[in-house]
Formats: C-alpha cells, structure tokens, sequence
C-alpha cells in the first residue's frame, strides 16, 4: 500500500515497528553474543584479551553472554507470538509470495541467479518480497537461535541437564554450540551484512529495516516481482511486514 | 546535478574495494578463529639438580634452613658424599638419590597424602631391588621431581601455584595438559586467569593424586564446585583428546570417539556452508560491479 510522503517518490513500507525494532535489538544481542561467546573460546588470541579487558574478566563476559542470550531468545519468542497476531489480528496469510516460506519458486531464482552470476543470463531473477536468501537468512537465525539455546542451556545448566542426559552431552554441546557459532557468525558477516549493505547495488547501507521504508526505484530493482503486484492497480496487498 | 554521473567508475571502484575489504578481513578473522591458540607461559624452573645457586636459594621459601637440616652432614655415613670417581657421578638424577622422606619432617600432611596416591605406589614399583635401572632412572616423580626445594618461592597466589602447576604436571602429562587448556576448566583459569576455575589438584588431589577413573570418586572431586551435580555428571569427559585414548577406559574411549566424530562432521558441514556462501556474495558482487561498470 503505497503511502505518500510529501516527496514526489512514493515510498512503502517495508517493516512494521516492532520488526524494527526486534532488528536492533537483536543486532546489538547477536554482536555481543558472538564478542563475548568467541573470546570466552579463543582466549588467546590478542582480540579475545581485548574484548575481556574492556569488560574486566571472563566472570563479567559470561554474565553479560548469558543475559544478551536471554535478550536475543526473548526477540525469538516475541517474533513467534507475533504470528499469531498476524494470522488472527491482521488476518494475514502465512503462505503465499509474499510470506517467508520456502517454495519452489526459491529454487528456480536461485538456479537463474547462479546463472546470473555467470554470465549466462542477463538480468538477475524477479524477487518477490522476500528473494530465497533473505528466506535462508531468515530462517538460519530463527532455527539457529533456538539450537544455540539448546545446547547453550546444557552448558549454563550443566548439573540439571546430567540427571537426565549422561554427562558427555554437555561435551557434545561444547562441540556444536562452539560449531554452530563459528558458522552463524561467518553467515552473518557474508551472508547478511555484505550481501544486505555491502553489494555495489545497495552499498554503503539498506536502511529500509531501520527506517522500515522502501523506494519505488528500489522495489523495482529489488523486489520486482512484488512491485508489479503493488503497481497493478486492483491488487489488494497487506502492507505490514513479516 | 549534471555531474552525477561523471566520477562514477572511480567511485565504484573504491566502494567495490571497500566491499573486498570487508570480505578479507571475514576470511582474516576466521583464519584466527580457526587457529590454535598458542601455549606461551615459561616454565621456571625444572626439578632440583645437583648444583645450587645459592643467590636465589636464599630468596626461596626454604631460606631460613641450612643445608645439613635435610641433607644432614656430608662426613658421615648417614649421607656421603658422591664419589666424583664414579662413572655413574652426576649422572643419575639427583631427585633419585635424595630421601624425600625428609619433607613429611616438617610437611607431615603433605607427605602421608603423597604416599597414598599413585605417584607414591608407582615409585615404589620402580625403586625395587631386582631392577636398578628403573630404580635410578625412572620417572615416578618424589617431592623433588614437582617442586623446587631449593628455589620454590613462598606466599605463592592460587594463580601462580595453578599456572605452574599446569606446566609441572604436563611435563609427564601431555595430552592431559593439552585437553585441560582445550577445555572450559583450562581456558578459564589459564588463559583467563579466573582462579575460581579447576586447577590440576583440584579435581585429582594435590598430593594424593588420584586419576579419578572410579565414578565415585569423580563425583567427589566435581562435587567441590558443582555441589548439584549427580552420578551420571560424572561422564563429562574433562580431557577428551584423541591423543593417549589407549590408556583410557572403555566407556570413555567410547565417548571420546563418539565427540571427536562429531566435532569432524560438524567441522565439514560448517566448511562447506561458509565456502558455499562466500561464494555465493563473491560472485554476486563480482557480476553486479561488472553491470555497473559496463553501464558507464
């Protein structure tokens, strides 16, 4: 639903308030997870010294990791209830274009895009709102987060958990939860920051998920497919963001 | 206005550096991530020799003793002097010949532990009359062989007793020391410094030195500082290296492999996503420069 701003641009709305605001949020939780979760793995390295320096010792890092981890899940669980209001508020449709769910059409974009980058096609795929990266993106955080708190539960709770798990569990959660957290944090510099901000076609920033607003130009360069449905002119959409 | 599109290819450029900076300083930051991390503290001092420097004898905590005290008087039969004739003189460890059973004179305590552990017995194995080679040359440690006599400093904080103590016991014990510093205990209070961690004599006894193979006696030992913790805690495996699994148990060799196995498939899988998607953002700003550019 294109809302007009006292410029000629049209511009719409992309994200609501509170996915904003569950953004920062979790932008300032998944920084500091991963600071205070990697020093505490690599405590030699010079970096990781640093790091426990400015907080003033492993003691403080662990409390500071434990509470943004709390923080960060609680945005998880925010987000989740949120879909109910979606559904029975908003009456939203969880499937379709638009929703976040993975479809065939993700697969066919992302065999063109791949044929994009070679050179093979001219021109990227049409994205609806959401292209199949920003789905994985999405969903990698969502379903990560809750295996990071799983196995971060056996280590915070390890004499709970050992009455009904054998003991080694927790050896095998140090494992993957050190893995997991090695991968997301690499996803998240690659996979997110560069390919979100960093791309010569959006560099040096997409504010859209701060500001929540989206340009015309860029909803035809970006989300194509999703344009022509908001640009025809007896199409219904729902303009809150998911 | 007009000029808006005149310095463009210049100003792609910087940005598109700017992009494979941030790229290589990923790849740079996971290079770390993916190292070792380096043993660096020095060991000070190796066991007592058959020299003494005097110098730093006389800050040490034993100072105030003179030499006859634990090694009585070189004259008489009770301690003779070595025969500098000897083909075997100087070459025998000098922790060898002297009779530790001196210390429990004034480290009662200290010493009736140590004769209860396991360094204890298997010193006794090796001093026996039918075998003088492992007699005079074994590696079952006394007193001596762990601490300093003559140079052992006093008021030590837990931290410096606990990082040497760290370099002491993983002279003889290796992948023991190695898995400690690999492991969360080891971390903590090694490279962290954080004394309220596990030191070696925390969990196995400082003089006793049990190897805490009977469950039991782990949960002892975890109960110190994990006062909840249940019998079946006890099968957290602390030194769950590869390295010396032979000498492990069957239900910890078991475990030990089932973690390492683990951490191999975890290790692949994380490779091959991160490869994948480097890839991915690479080539996707690769192929969108050359759009910009070839649009100039």
């Amino acid at each position: 639903m294109p809302t007009q701003s006292p410029s000629p641009q049209p511009v719409f709305q992309r994200f609501s308030v509170l996915h904003r605001f569950l953004h920062l949020v979790v932008l300032v939780g998944f920084t500091g997870l991963a600071l205070t979760g990697l020093s505490m793995a690599f405590p030699s390295q010079p970096w990781a010294r640093a790091v426990m320096w400015i907080l003033g010792g492993p003691g403080n890092a662990g409390a500071l990791h434990r509470f943004l981890a709390v923080v960060t899940y609680a945005c998880i669980v925010v987000h989740f209830f949120w879909f109910f209001y979606y559904k029975l508020v908003l009456r939203g449709p969880w499937t379709g274009p638009r929703s976040l769910l993975p479809r065939k059409q993700d697969f066919i974009d992302m065999a063109q895009h791949f044929r994009f980058f070679f050179g093979t096609r001219n021109t990227p795929p049409k994205f609806h709102k959401f292209s199949y990266l920003e789905k994985f993106d999405y969903w990698a955080f969502f379903l990560g987060m809750n295996t990071m708190g799983l196995t971060g539960l056996f280590l915070w709770f390890p004499e709970s958990f050992s009455r009904v798990f054998p003991g080694y569990f927790v050896n095998l959660a140090q494992v993957l939860h050190l893995y997991e957290a090695i991968m997301a944090a690499t996803l998240k510099i690659v996979l997110h920051v560069i390919t979100a901000h960093f791309r010569p076609s959006v560099y040096p920033l997409d504010a859209s998920i701060f500001t929540g607003n989206v340009t015309a130009e860029k909803m035809m360069t970006e989300h194509p497919a999703e344009w022509e449905t908001l640009a025809a002119p007896n199409e219904t959409s729902v303009s809150s963001a998911s | 206005m007009e000029h808006r599109s005149s310095p463009a290819a210049p100003f792609v450029f910087v940005r598109f550096h700017r992009a494979l900076g941030s790229i290589l300083t990923a790849s740079a930051v996971l290079a770390c991530l993916l190292a070792a991390p380096p043993a660096a503290w020095a060991l000070s001092d190796p066991a007592s020799s058959w020299f003494v420097d005097m110098n730093r004898y006389s800050r040490s905590a034993h100072a105030s003793l003179t030499c006859e005290q634990c090694h009585g008087g070189m004259g008489g039969d009770e301690s003779p002097h070595p025969d500098e004739r000897d083909p075997e003189f100087l070459k025998v460890r000098a922790t060898r010949r002297f009779d530790y059973a001196k210390c429990g004179t004034c480290h009662a305590d200290a010493y009736r532990r140590y004769l209860q552990g396991v360094h204890a017995k298997a010193l006794k194995e090796e001093k026996s009359p039918e075998n003088p080679e492992a007699s005079e040359k074994g590696l079952a440690p006394s007193c001596g062989e762990c601490h300093s006599a003559h140079y052992a400093a006093a008021g030590q904080s837990r931290l410096e007793t606990g990082l040497r103590m760290t370099e002491v016991c993983g002279a003889c014990h290796p992948a023991q020391k190695q898995s400690y510093l690999d492991g969360k205990h080891g971390r903590l209070a090694i490279h962290l410094k954080s004394d309220s961690s596990a030191y070696c004599s925390d969990c196995h006894g400082a003089h006793i030195t049990v190897s805490l193979k009977e469950r039991e006696q782990a949960l002892t030992a975890c109960s110190h500082c994990h006062p909840r913790a249940q019998e079946n805690f006890t099968s957290f495996v602390i030194h769950a290296s590869m390295e010396g699994i032979a000498e492990k148990g069957e239900d910890k060799h078991r475990t030990v492999v089932l973690i390492h196995r683990i951490k191999s498939i975890a290790a692949v899988i994380v490779f091959l996503v991160i490869v994948f998607f480097f890839g991915h953002t690479f080539l996707w700003i690769l192929r969108e420069l050359h759009e910009k550019l070839r649009k100039q």
